[in-house]
C-alpha cells in the first residue's frame, strides 16, 4: 500500500462511442413499491459510470435486475448488442458481468490463492497445483490491480484494503470479465487505500472494461467517473457527462428534488444540564475522537452514511459495543462500557434497528412485549401479576394508539409501524430518561412515520433526552434540535434545521461539500 | 503503552489457545510414561494406534460433514449420528453372519447399503427439509440405534468369521492390517478435501457459505455429500468397531461419540488455520485413545477417565472459542 500517489486523471471516455451495456426501459415493482420505473443506463467500453441516489431511489433494485437476482417486469438488457437473459444470474456471469459486492463475502481461513482461484481452480494429476495457483494469483495482482500481496496469505490476516482487492482480482481471474459493478467499494476504506483502489479501477479502465460505480460519497463520484446516472423514485432525474469535480451540487440537487411537507410536528425543546455526555470516543477502524452533549428534553440526531460509523458508535452509546477509548457519561456519572445491563440500570432505551430480530419477541404477546423490562412493575415476589400487566399493556397500547387494540394479539402478527410502537411503548414503561433510537422509521409507511414522530416529540417534551440514528436526512431534518453529522468515523459538522437545508446537510454526509473532504 | 497491550491481548489468548489442548495432552503422555513404565515401548503404542482406529475412522467422516457445513457448533455442519450408522451397520453384519449364515461379502454389502441410507436420510433432512444438522441427525442418531437394538436384540454377538479375525489380527508388511487399511482411508480423505478441487470447494462451502454461492457453488450439492461421505465411513468403521470388540456389543455408541467428536474438534486446535482438518481428526482419534489407554495403565478409577475426558472437551472448547473471538 505504499505505492507513490500518481496524479488521478480520468481517461478521457470514449466519447460518440456507443454503449456497450444498456439497461433499457427496466420497471420493476413489489408489493406496496414501485422500486425501478423505466430506468435505464448505458455504460461504454473503459467507462466509470457512476450510479448515484437516495436511499430508496432504485440504485440497488437496478443492480440486482443486472445482475439477474431480479427478473424485471418490464425492459431489456443489451451487452454489445446482444441480449442477455434477464433474472438468470448464470446468464450474467456467462455475458461477462462481474460484480464486486459491498460486502467482502471471503473465507477467512482461505489462503489469497485459494480465494482467488476457487470455482476455477488448477488442478493436476497430483490434486491442487498449490505453487502455481500462487505464482499466478500473485502475477495478476501485480499486473492487473497494482498490488503486491503473497499469494499464500491467509485472508484473515489482511488488511480491509487487501481483501478488498483480492476481491476484485477473484472477480476478473478468469480474463473473461467486460463490465464490472462495484458496489460501495470504498466504505471500510481510509484515504491512501482507497487511491490505491482507484489506481486500480483506472487500470481496469484502460484496458477498456466497461464499469459501473454505485457510491453514496459523491466527491469520489465526480472524481474518478466519466459520466453519472442520477436515479430518484425508480427514474432516471439526469445524466451529468461529462462529471467533474465541481458537480457535486449538482447532483445532490438532482438525487433530493423533494419537500419535506408537513410530516414533523413543531419543536420547543427547553434546554437543562447534559444527560448523556460522549468525550473523545473512539473505536478504530470505526469512529474516533466522538464528542456529544445531549439535554433533557432535547432531540439530536446522528447523521452519516452506512460506514461512516454510525452504527458503531450508537452500538457503543446502548452498551453492545466496548470503545478502544474515550468515557460515556449519563448525568454526570460514567456509565460502564459494553454492557447493555448497565446502560439499562442508568435509565437508558434502546430502540434498535432491526426491530423484528433485536426489538421484539416476536412470538410473545404484545402486552408481554411492551412489559418485558419492567415485569417487576407488575409482579409481587417473583410472580407476574397477569390482570395488572394486562391492564397496564392496554393503556399503555390505547396511549400510543398501537393496532389492533387486543395486547393479546403476538407483536408477529403486526405492522411494521406499530411494532416500532410496541418497542418505543416498553421503552416508556420503564421510564427511561435516555432513548436512544436507531432508525426508528425504517421499513414502516408514511402515515406511521408521523404517528412516530409524534411520540418521539412527546418523549422530549415530557423531558426525555433522545437520540435519533437515521439514514434519512430528511427525517433528521425535521425532527431534531441539532444534527451531528458522521463522516468516515468523525463528526465533520454540527448543524440545526434552522440553518441547514436538505442540499446541504446529504451533501455533508456524502463529503460531497468542500468543507467535508472525503477522508476528513 | 495501551496500544502495546491492546494488541498483546489478543495474540496472547490466541497464543494459549494453542499451545494450551498440546501442552496438556504432551503432559498427561509424559506422566503416563513415568508413571506406567510400559507405556511408551512398541507395543503398547501399537495398541495405542490400534484402538483408535474405529474412532479415527468415524472422525474422517465428522470432520468432512464440519468441513462442509462450517465449524459452529449449532448451527454449523455437524453429524452426531456416524457413530449410530457404525453400530446399525455392525449390528447387521454380525446378525447375518452369526445368525443367517450370510456370507460374509452379503452381509458386509447389506451392512453398507445401511449405512449409506442412513446417510441419505441425514442429507436429506439437512438439505431438503432444512432441519438444522445438530437436531436431525440427534434425531436420527436415537433412531439408528433403536434399529441396532432390533436387529441384535441388544444382546452380544460374538463373531469368530476369518473376515473380522483377519482385519483383527492379520497383518500387511509387518504392519497390523487394520492400522494399514485405515492408513489407506485416512490419506484418501486427506487428499479429496485438502488436496482436490472438490475439496477446495468443499472448504469453502463450510468456510463462507455466501462466498461459495458467489462463486457459483452448488453449495446443497457439497453438503448432501458430506453426509453420505460420513454415511459411508460410518459403514466402514463399522467393520473395525467389530474387529476391535470381537463382535457386536450394544451401548458401544455413546463411548463412539464422544470420542469421536472430541477427536474432531481437538484436531482444529493442532491445525495451523485453526479449523478441522481431516488429519487433524486423525491425531486427535490416537491422542484419545492414548489418553484411555494411558489412564487404564496408571490405574485412575474407569469413573473418573469420564469426567477427565468431559474436562478435556470442555478445554478444547473453550480454546477455539477463544482462538475465534481473537481471530475477528
Amino acid at each position: 500500500m505504499t505505492a507513490p500517489v500518481l496524479p488521478l486523471t480520468p481517461v478521457s471516455p470514449p466519447a460518440g462511442a456507443s454503449d456497450f451495456l444498456v439497461l433499457e426501459a427496466i420497471s420493476k415493482g413489489f408489493p406496496g413499491v414501485q422500486a425501478l420505473d423505466g430506468a435505464g443506463l448505458g455504460v461504454r467500453a473503459g467507462e466509470i459510470h457512476g450510479v448515484v441516489g437516495e436511499n430508496g431511489a432504485g440504485k440497488s433494485t437496478l443492480i440486482k435486475v443486472l445482475a439477474g437476482v431480479y427478473r424485471p417486469d418490464a425492459g431489456r438488457i443489451l451487452l454489445n448488442g446482444a441480449e442477455i437473459e434477464t433474472g438468470s444470474p448464470d446468464a450474467v456471469q456467462a455475458a461477462g458481468v462481474r460484480f464486486i459486492h459491498q460486502e467482502l463475502n471471503l473465507v477467512p481461513h482461505f489462503t489469497v490463492a485459494e480465494t482467488i482461484f476457487l470455482g476455477q481452480e488448477l488442478s493436476g494429476p497430483f490434486g491442487l497445483r498449490t505453487g502455481a495457483m500462487r505464482r499466478a494469483a500473485e502475477a495478476f495482482l501485480k499486473d492487473s490491480l497494482d498490488a503486491a500481496i503473497a499469494g499464500n496469505r491467509l485472508i484473515a490476516d489482511l488488511g480491509i484494503a487487501e481483501r478488498k482487492l483480492v476481491q476484485i482480482a477473484r472477480a476478473l481471474i478468469d480474463g473473461k470479465a467486460r463490465v464490472v459493478v462495484f458496489d460501495e467499494p470504498t466504505a471500510p476504506l481510509s484515504h491512501t487505500e482507497i487511491e490505491h483502489l482507484f489506481r486500480a479501477i483506472d487500470a481496469l479502465a484502460r484496458r477498456g472494461i466497461a464499469m459501473i460505480y454505485v457510491s453514496h460519497y459523491l466527491s469520489e463520484i465526480t472524481r474518478i467517473c466519466h459520466r453519472v446516472s442520477v436515479l430518484r423514485n425508480g427514474r432516471n432525474v439526469g445524466l451529468v457527462d461529462p462529471v467533474g469535480p465541481d458537480d457535486a451540487d449538482r447532483l445532490i440537487s438532482l438525487m433530493v428534488g423533494r419537500d419535506i411537507g408537513d410530516l414533523y410536528p413543531k419543536r420547543n425543546h427547553a434546554a437543562a444540564a447534559p444527560w448523556l455526555k460522549l468525550t473523545s470516543l473512539s473505536q478504530s477502524p470505526h469512529y474516533a475522537d466522538v464528542d456529544l452533549e445531549l439535554r433533557r428534553g432535547e432531540i439530536v440526531g446522528l447523521a452519516g452514511l452506512i460506514g461512516s460509523g454510525r452504527e458503531e458508535l450508537v452500538d457503543t452509546i446502548v452498551g453492545l459495543a466496548r470503545p478502544a477509548s474515550g468515557s460515556i457519561s449519563i448525568d454526570g456519572r460514567p456509565l460502564r462500557s459494553g454492557s447493555t445491563a448497565a446502560a439499562a440500570g442508568r435509565g437508558l432505551a434502546h430502540v434498535p434497528r432491526d426491530r423484528r430480530n433485536d426489538g421484539l419477541v416476536l412470538a410473545m404477546n404484545v402486552a408481554d412485549n411492551i412489559n418485558l423490562a419492567s415485569l417487576e412493575a407488575v409482579s409481587t415476589g417473583g410472580f407476574v401479576r397477569r390482570g395488572a400487566a394486562t391492564t397496564r399493556a392496554q393503556q399503555s397500547a390505547e396511549a400510543l394508539d398501537i393496532r389492533p387494540k387486543t395486547v393479546s394479539t403476538a407483536a408477529r402478527l403486526l405492522s411494521g409501524g406499530n411494532q416500532q410502537k410496541v418497542v418505543l411503548a416498553r421503552g416508556l414503561a420503564t421510564g427511561a430518561s435516555l432513548f436512544v433510537l436507531d432508525e426508528p422509521t425504517i421499513g414502516v409507511d408514511v402515515g406511521a412515520k408521523a404517528e412516530i414522530y409524534a411520540l418521539i416529540e412527546r418523549l422530549a417534551a415530557e423531558g426525555a433526552a433522545v437520540l435519533v440514528s437515521s439514514s434519512d436526512p430528511a427525517e433528521l431534518l425535521g425532527l431534531c434540535d441539532r444534527i451531528l453529522v458522521l463522516l468516515r468515523g468523525r463528526i465533520v459538522a454540527e448543524v440545526t434545521p434552522e440553518t441547514t437545508d436538505l442540499d446541504r446537510l446529504v451533501a455533508l454526509t456524502t463529503g460531497g461539500d468542500a468543507a467535508g473532504g472525503i477522508a476528513a | 503503552m495501551s496500544a502495546i497491550l491492546a494488541i498483546g491481548r489478543p495474540q496472547l489468548k490466541s497464543a494459549f489457545a494453542s499451545v494450551v489442548p498440546l501442552a496438556i495432552f504432551l503432559a498427561l503422555l509424559g506422566y503416563f510414561g513415568l508413571r506406567a513404565p510400559g507405556f511408551l515401548e512398541p507395543a503398547t503404542l501399537i495398541l495405542i494406534l490400534k484402538q483408535a482406529i474405529p474412532t479415527a475412522v468415524l472422525g474422517l467422516g465428522l470432520s468432512i460433514v464440519v468441513i462442509a457445513g462450517g465449524d459452529d457448533v449449532v448451527a454449523g455442519g455437524i453429524d452426531l449420528s456416524v457413530p449410530s450408522i457404525a453400530v446399525l451397520s455392525a449390528a447387521i453384519i454380525a446378525d447375518q453372519l452369526a445368525n443367517h449364515g450370510s456370507a460374509a461379502v452379503t452381509a458386509v454389502a447389506l451392512g453398507f447399503a445401511a449405512a449409506i441410507a442412513a446417510g441419505a436420510a441425514n442429507a436429506l433432512l439437512v438439505t431438503r427439509v432444512g432441519m438444522t444438522p445438530l437436531l436431525a441427525t440427534l434425531a436420527t442418531s436415537t433412531a439408528y440405534i433403536g434399529l441396532s437394538k432390533v436387529v441384535t436384540a441388544n444382546r452380544r454377538i460374538d463373531l469368530s468369521d476369518p473376515l473380522i479375525v483377519t482385519l483383527r489380527d492379520g497383518s500387511i508388511l509387518g504392519l497390523p492390517l487394520g492400522l494399514a487399511i485405515a492408513t489407506g482411508l485416512a490419506v484418501t480423505a486427506h487428499f479429496a478435501v485438502h488436496r482436490s478441487r472438490w475439496g477446495l470447494r468443499l472448504q469453502a462451502v463450510g468456510g463462507n457459505r455466501d462466498a461459495a454461492e458467489i462463486a457459483g457453488l452448488k453449495v446443497r450439492r457439497f453438503l448432501a455429500q458430506s453426509f453420505l461421505i460420513a454415511g459411508a465411513f460410518g459403514g466402514a468403521a463399522s467393520l473395525f468397531v467389530l474387529a476391535r470388540g470381537s463382535g457386536s456389543t450394544p451401548g458401544v455408541a455413546e463411548t463412539l461419540l464422544m470420542e469421536t467428536v472430541l477427536a474432531t474438534f481437538l484436531g482444529a486446535a493442532f491445525s495451523p488455520r485453526r479449523v478441522v482438518t481431516v488429519w487433524g481428526a486423525v491425531l486427535g482419534a490416537i491422542l484419545v485413545s492414548a489418553l484411555s489407554i494411558g489412564f487404564g495403565s496408571v490405574g485412575v478409577d474407569v469413573f473418573w477417565t469420564g469426567c477427565i475426558k468431559g474436562g478435556l472437551i470442555l478445554i478444547v472448547v473453550a480454546a477455539s472459542a477463544l482462538a475465534r473471538r481473537s481471530g475477528t
